[in-house]
């Protein structure tokens, strides 16, 4: 499964026409992300954030619903025979969007990006440090740290104003 | 200006958690699919939301069925992503399509945050504005180069 996953993350692009014509349509679906989260703030003002938590995952729970009924019959395992673990992705969902829905409005859609994204960074450049969750201790090198420094001077420059 | 720090840190560790919730369904995903990881993720999240709204969800005067339909639209952009990231990345790579998804997500955040789109506060670009987006861009190409070099 270990190189499954990374013959995936390093396949190099076939046509560097198809590459390109492809960049926008995902900078495209990074736009949205950022609509999406540009309505969930006023949303969350005007009917409460677990309410408007609870539009984004259930429509898209329904969407899916209806994708996954007209796409036939799914290959892997059925849900139950799954090891437990892997089912509580489910949890942190909606933690991560209330706090979408309780910062946009303070401190703005992008701001919230960027802090959103040094969490990410940080968590990995730590747990590969510090080998938490049992991962194994890698060393991390110079550079991932030197971009870690630079989003928390982002940071710093957006509470700073 | 406390309550600002406490409320980055806040959104900060939403982050830690979100890729938590990535590398746990990367997993999941590869074993049973993109489309039932994906449901699954959202049958559990909208079951247990549900759940903290009945117990815990003060009254509001105005219901979600109140206000305008394309305030509810949101939920169609995150799955119109996650078809769009699946569709991309075995072609232009991981690397470059989180990057790119990044400039996406900046660059319409900061021009919704200028013109105060979709019903939020106007936030007029800052020099400090700036400069965050530049040490972030920054960050990005270091962040590229060093998975490039592992890779």
């Amino acid at each position: 499964m270990q190189s499954a996953s990374i013959d995936i993350a390093v396949k190099p692009a076939i046509k560097p026409g198809l590459r390109l014509m492809l960049l926008p349509l995902v900078i495209l679906a990074g736009m949205g992300l950022s609509v999406e989260a540009g309505l969930l703030g006023p949303l969350g003002v005007q009917v409460g954030h677990l309410w408007a938590t609870l539009s984004i995952f259930g429509v898209g729970s329904a969407i899916l619903f209806l994708l996954l009924l007209f796409s036939g019959r799914q290959k892997g395992p059925a849900f139950g025979e799954l090891p437990r673990w892997q089912l509580i992705g489910g949890f942190l969902g909606p933690m991560y969007v209330v706090v979408l829905t309780l910062a946009t409005p303070h401190i703005g859609i992008a701001m919230t990006m960027i802090a959103i994204l040094s969490g990410q960074v940080g968590k990995s450049v730590l747990i590969d440090h510090f080998g938490w969750f049992g991962a194994t201790r890698k060393k991390v090198n110079f550079e991932r740290w030197l971009a870690l420094l630079l989003i928390v001077a982002a940071l710093v420059l957006i509470a700073r104003g | 200006m406390m309550n600002l720090i406490i409320l980055l840190a806040v959104v900060v560790a939403a982050g830690a958690v979100l890729s938590v919730q990535a590398a746990i369904n990367g997993r999941l995903g590869e074993t049973v699919g993109v489309l039932r990881s994906s449901l699954l993720t959202f049958v559990v999240g909208a079951v247990s939301t549900g759940l903290l709204i009945l117990f815990f969800e003060p009254a509001h005067a105005v219901s979600l069925l109140d206000v305008p339909k394309w305030q509810l639209s949101g939920a169609l952009f995150g799955v119109v992503y996650m078809m769009v990231m699946v569709g991309a990345v075995p072609r232009v790579g991981a690397a470059v399509a989180t990057v790119a998804v990044i400039v996406g997500q900046l660059g319409m955040g900061m021009l919704i945050d200028n013109f105060g789109w979709l019903g939020n506060p106007a936030i007029e670009l800052s020099g400090s504005r700036i400069l965050a987006m530049v040490c972030l861009g920054l960050a990005l190409v270091f962040m590229y180069r060093s998975s490039t070099r592992q890779a």
